[in-house]
């Protein structure tokens, strides 16, 4: 069975002006699927319709079998454990005002209702697993360079140990050494957790690079079905 | 204001911490004692007053400062101090009413209108918008009429009736932060509406709303002591500032010193909330002074002089703070030449081409070498005089060099009048051929900047540069921010300009991709050093800096799919961290203790190719990057 499936996925900020429209993907475990797209091509609204952050006007949204398009509040929050999403801009992804442990605490302490000490012991885990020595949780998000954000933001998605990535454009604002470090990351993730990934990208090199198969966008619409990257 | 908000929001300050440290300040600590001592003064004012403040003596009346009366006496005799101190009680209490009804109602609904967005924020603006057309003093003397004896309920009416103001701040700053990432990554884990307010929200706006608290609060202490003045406040003989103020009035001629103490104690408070206010913002907004760095290199020899269209020997930019972020920079161009100056962000490239045009942000400067242009020594001259009609500059953001206001053949045409002159036809003329020769159609000329693309904007701002025909064309990152097809385009025009004109092209990138298929030679730079340069196909196949062939390695096009690639470890360092001697050394595979002994000369191990390195023989090289 399929690890994410999406049917016609639709989706319109405006009446008659849908910026998705008809997308259909297959993301199947322990692969990456790269979506592939010029800027405005809607790539990102459909990792963001995935992880339930705009609301679909048509289609489905299958999440190992179960439709969640219309997910209500109490399943999405079930289903952030699953699922989970890297922004593109690291600097944006974390609360300035907050320390690096507060923000990878706070889902584990409100969704997962874990203890204080056992939170901090898994988000330590976390930050050791993306390459961050533990005491970076006391620390503020200023503290840290684009590519060490783009860590601790990769530790904050995992945190709550997902099964699919949503990947938006994750290195797109990073220098070429940045870039490879934090590719190299996501492969031995995925080597290492059998994580999925849903990777948003308009770099056809990177996506080329990371990801088994490759669906193209263009203007809302998929124009290239998934093929083996070529 | 709006744009103090956004300061606020922008910054991203760690509100407690810059808190703390801003109170700690004499603008703050003032205020803040003096605001104390009232307070204090007030509420202790049944143990500290030396007498009841309605205690008539008339043997004293309207007596001046003395012992027994530190401030005097009023009309009646009563001691001025007591009824300063019992009258505090009456006006801070309902300043305080004020800014705790404003807090309420203000931040709570103008939180729920821009978190929540949709019908509940169009009702609440129109509600804003009514309640602001409401003339507030004069409703105010229409619930005092109604409810008068109530001052608690006149102080709630004072309160919602200028929340708005608040409302509207708190509104714009939640609307701001509601669009961070991190707001988004909060959804996507299944907080809680409730929660991400508290958490997420509240902290970041807290600065705007304390500066306006504070402004309010001022403001509240004036209208309470005016309806008081005009009678409306607490009854005779319970004091009030504004209502000792009225009685000092009516006898101003016969005692002028009881106008002091009130009015003194008012008005200080209300200079106190300002400032504090003002202390808070500067607080969040504030900018920390830049660590001075130590100097860690001295020049070495650049290669002899030339014949090159621009020399650059020996250049060293210097911001303001002392950063130096450009140190010991050779680079020549010829005439027609293109040539590349490749390096990851922060590594000074930019400042590099701003430099050229003496175009260097504020409190910057080149602090060392020479600029030759054209054989000719700038130092004397200055680059001023070049910029625009022989040395011209692209962008990243065509957009932002754009006037908004103007049509575009204006702005073109103004540059063209500049340059050359001439009659409006002639212009016109010379304009429309410079559109045609970028590729865009006449009809450009009529649009504004916001109707263009980016792509066209683009090409807008390189017919802008060939205005002044010049000889050096310095393109600063100029398809950056353009899709992968337009980019293709803008590059095959610059190579056809450049060909049909004779023109050198300077290219300023991070993007490898465009050095490769636009340029012959290229410059790398890394942490303010160029550390290597030569024929871009040598830098490719032999590179001669570690630096170099570790950016080959991290090039996904050049791996092969799903392996690790071969990233450099760590990060670039910002200006002012660098390491003595190498910059790269730290992040180095090859280095030694003398990488980092002594600056490292550049040499030239292959005609034309030069590197900044030590150990360059021992680089495998076009064995390993071409493999």
């Amino acid at each position: 069975m399929p690890l994410l499936e999406l049917r016609g996925l639709r989706v319109a900020y405006r009446p008659h002006h849908p910026v998705v429209d008809g997308v259909d993907l297959v993301v199947r475990p322990g692969e990456t699927l790269g979506l592939l797209g010029a800027s405005g091509s809607g790539k990102s609204t459909v990792g963001h319709a995935v992880v339930g952050l705009v609301r679909p006007s048509g289609g489905r949204i299958l999440f190992r079998g179960e439709d969640i398009t219309h997910a209500t509040a109490r399943r999405r929050r079930a289903l952030s454990t699953r699922l989970q999403i890297v922004f593109q801009d690291p600097h944006g992804s974390l609360n300035p005002s907050r320390t690096v442990g507060s923000t990878l605490a706070e889902p584990l302490r409100v969704v997962r209702r874990l203890p204080r000490r056992a939170a901090e012991a898994r988000v330590a885990a976390v930050l050791e697993r993306v390459g961050m020595p533990p005491a970076v949780a006391r620390r503020y998000p200023g503290a840290f360079s684009g590519g060490q954000l783009q860590r601790i933001a990769i530790a904050r998605a995992l945190v709550l140990e997902p099964e699919l990535l949503v990947c938006d454009e994750p290195t797109s604002a990073l220098d070429l050494s940045v870039q490879a470090q934090i590719l190299n990351l996501l492969l031995d993730l995925q080597h290492q957790l059998g994580l999925s990934y849903l990777f948003i990208s308009h770099d056809a090199d990177v996506v080329r690079f990371l990801c088994h198969r490759v669906v193209t966008l263009r203007g809302g619409r998929i124009t290239e079905p998934a093929g083996p990257r070529s | 204001m709006t744009a103090r908000i956004e300061e606020f929001v922008a910054r991203g300050v760690r509100p407690g911490r810059r808190w703390r440290a801003a109170l700690r300040r004499p603008l703050a600590v003032l205020p803040l004692a003096y605001l104390a001592l009232l307070v204090a003064g007030s509420v202790l004012a049944p143990l500290l007053a030396p007498y009841s403040p309605v205690a008539a003596d008339l043997d004293h009346v309207l007596a001046g400062p003395s012992l027994s009366h530190v401030l005097g006496t009023d009309a009646l005799g009563r001691d001025v101090l007591a009824r300063l101190m019992y009258g505090g009680r009456v006006s801070l209490l309902h300043a305080a009413i004020v800014v705790v009804t404003v807090v309420v109602a203000g931040v709570a609904s103008g939180i729920a209108a821009g978190y929540l967005d949709g019908w509940f924020d169009r009702a609440f603006t129109w509600v804003v918008d009514v309640l602001l057309a409401i003339p507030v003093l004069m409703t105010l003397l229409v619930v005092l009429a109604v409810v008068g004896e109530h001052q608690t309920v006149v102080m709630v009416a004072l309160g919602v009736l200028v929340s708005p103001g608040l409302a509207r701040v708190v509104r714009g700053a939640t609307l701001a932060v509601r669009k961070e990432l991190y707001v988004a990554a909060a959804r996507v884990c299944g907080l809680p509406h409730h929660r991400i307010v508290a958490a997420h929200v509240l902290p970041r706006i807290a600065g705007p709303v304390i500066v306006q608290v504070s402004l309010l609060a001022g403001g509240a202490l004036l209208i309470d002591a005016g309806l008081s003045y005009l009678g409306f406040g607490a009854q005779p003989p319970d004091p009030t500032w504004g209502d000792m103020i009225a009685q000092a009035a009516s006898v101003i001629d016969r005692q002028p010193w009881l106008l002091v103490p009130p009015g003194v104690v008012l008005g200080l408070a209300i200079l106190a909330f300002g400032l504090l206010g003002d202390a808070v913002r500067d607080a969040t907004a504030g900018h920390s002074p830049l660590p001075q760095p130590a100097r860690t290199s001295t020049l070495t020899p650049c290669a002899e002089p030339s014949a090159a269209l621009l020399s650059l020997r020996g250049l060293e930019v210097t911001l303001a703070g002392g950063r130096v972020v450009v140190e010991d920079l050779c680079l020549e161009i010829g005439h027609g030449e293109t040539v590349a100056l490749a390096g990851e962000s922060g590594c000074g490239k930019s400042i590099t081409g701003r430099a050229i045009l003496d175009l260097l942000p504020a409190g910057g400067a080149v602090t060392a070498g020479s600029f030759r242009f054209d054989g000719e020594d700038l130092a004397a001259t200055g680059p001023r005089a070049l910029r625009g009609s022989r040395i011209a500059l692209i962008s990243q953001d065509p957009v932002a060099a754009l006037d908004p206001v103007f049509p575009i053949g204006r702005q073109v045409g103004e540059l063209v009048r500049l340059r050359h002159g001439g009659s409006r036809t002639s212009v016109r003329q010379r304009t429309l051929q410079l559109l045609r020769d970028v590729n865009l159609p006449e009809e450009v000329a009529r649009r504004y900047p916001h109707e263009l693309s980016g792509g066209m904007a683009q090409r807008v701002a390189i017919a802008m540069a060939l205005a002044g025909e010049p000889s050096l064309l310095i393109a600063d990152e100029p398809t950056t921010a353009l899709d992968a097809a337009v980019q293709a385009e803008v590059l095959a025009l610059l190579g056809r300009l450049q060909a049909e004109r004779g023109m050198a092209i300077l290219l300023i990138t991070h993007d490898w991709a465009v050095v490769t298929s636009f340029c012959r030679r290229a410059y790398v730079m890394y942490a303010g050093h160029i550390v290597e340069s030569g024929p871009v196909e040598e830098l490719l196949t032999r590179p001669r800096h570690p630096y170099t062939e570790g950016l080959l390695g991290a090039m996904p096009s050049r791996a092969r799919p799903g392996t690790r690639l071969t990233a450099i470890p760590g990060s670039v360092p910002e200006p002012g961290q660098w390491p003595s001697g190498c910059h790269f050394a730290p992040r180095c595979t090859l280095a030694t203790p003398e990488c980092s002994a002594a600056p490292v000369p550049v040499s030239e191990p292959d005609a034309g190719h030069r590197t900044r390195c030590l150990h360059h023989d021992e680089l495998a090289g076009g064995e390993r990057a071409s493999a």
